[in-house]
């Protein structure tokens, strides 16, 4: 790729054409690691100046968004790795909205439950805070492959973990979100 | 058993990706067994917020891109900068060398005691007889120990020698 080529020589203006072009896609990326649009912006800024330093590792075999997702997934997956975990969330930790909308989705009240753009974003954020609490592995496989519905080959690729690794960690991760979300409906465990 | 086999589907697969004879296999267990019916709504909580979740969109800032380029020509300068304070560190170690050794070179030649330099008595013994052009001439000690005609004679031996 044209671009690719001049930026690892130093040219800056096709930096910034790159910058320009695949914000929307690093964004996309960083977004499903944090929360805060403040914490989603450092991690693409800090997504793109690896890419500037490491330009020189993309061969050109696949395509270069391709090789710039993976690069912000593991980059974001780091500064996930890297920064401390969140206690686990009770149901006394829990917003008046967010009971509410769990209540809502125990009821099978229909009206309730669809949707608002408000209710959706109570629900975002409170699966935001339920992620918090696990690991950065888990918090991914589980946007990744349930949240967005992406295949598992394509989360490998993403990731540069074997199908397998993929599948195991779904498993376990399913699991864990699902007993977390057990303890806030009051289930107990 | 059973249950274990109802959590193994929950967990196996996004709920979303089962298809509709799993789904009737699990509905129809969880409404028999509670503990599989409480994981059952659980999974499907779970699914509603990482719905909620992916839907999320962050869309860059228009100032983005001029962020990140001031950002990136930081960090050039930044690593810049250790090259040139490691240069004037070099030249520094080298001036603090050579004025060290110039200093030493100062201090041995004004203070140490050598082979040629006169002690103490042989000062005061350089006072008491001054230095005479015919005790250099002749090598000799003194010039007063010799009377007029040794010193004639020494002299004109010398020029004679000479030519």
């Amino acid at each position: 790729m044209e671009l690719a080529r001049l930026a690892r020589g130093g040219d800056e203006p096709a930096f910034a054409e790159i910058v320009r072009r695949y914000s929307p896609r690093v964004f996309r990326v960083a977004g499903r690691f944090f929360r805060q649009r403040e914490r989603v912006e450092e991690a693409a800024q800090e997504v793109f100046l690896k890419a500037f330093t490491e330009l020189g590792s993309f061969e050109g075999r696949g395509s270069f968004e391709g090789w710039l997702t993976r690069l912000a997934t593991n980059t974001c997956l780091n500064l996930v790795r890297s920064a401390k975990r969140r206690p686990e969330l009770t149901v006394s930790n829990l917003t008046e909205d967010e009971g509410e909308w769990l209540d809502a989705q125990m009821s099978g009240d229909a009206v309730a439950r669809h949707e608002s753009v408000e209710r959706g974003r109570v629900a975002a954020d409170l699966a935001g805070r339920v992620l918090d609490t696990m690991s950065a592995d888990d918090r991914l496989v589980l946007t990744l492959v349930d949240g967005e519905e992406l295949a598992v080959k394509e989360v490998a690729e993403m990731t540069g973990w074997s199908e397998s690794k993929v599948k195991v960690q779904a498993f376990r991760a399913r699991r864990r979100m699902r007993e977390a979300v057990e303890k806030l409906l009051g289930f107990g465990g | 058993m059973r249950e274990q086999h109802i959590k193994a589907i929950l967990e196996g697969a996004p709920l979303a990706s089962l298809s509709e004879a799993e789904l009737e296999t699990v509905r129809e267990h969880a409404a028999r067994c509670a503990d599989c019916g409480r994981a059952f709504r659980a999974a499907r909580v779970a699914a509603e917020l990482l719905r909620a979740r992916a839907a999320e969109e962050f869309e860059p800032s228009p100032f983005f891109q001029t962020r990140v380029l001031a950002a990136l020509r930081a960090r050039r300068a930044e690593e810049e900068a250790p090259a040139l304070r490691r240069l004037w560190r070099a030249a520094g170690a080298l001036a603090a060398s050579m004025a060290a050794t110039v200093a030493l070179l100062a201090g041995l030649t004004f203070l140490a005691p050598g082979p040629g330099v006169v002690t103490d008595d042989a000062a005061a013994a350089a006072t008491s007889e001054p230095y005479s052009a015919e005790a250099a001439l002749l090598g000799v000690a003194s010039a007063e120990e010799m009377d007029y005609e040794q010193v004639l004679s020494a002299l004109y031996a010398s020029g004679e020698g000479n030519e």
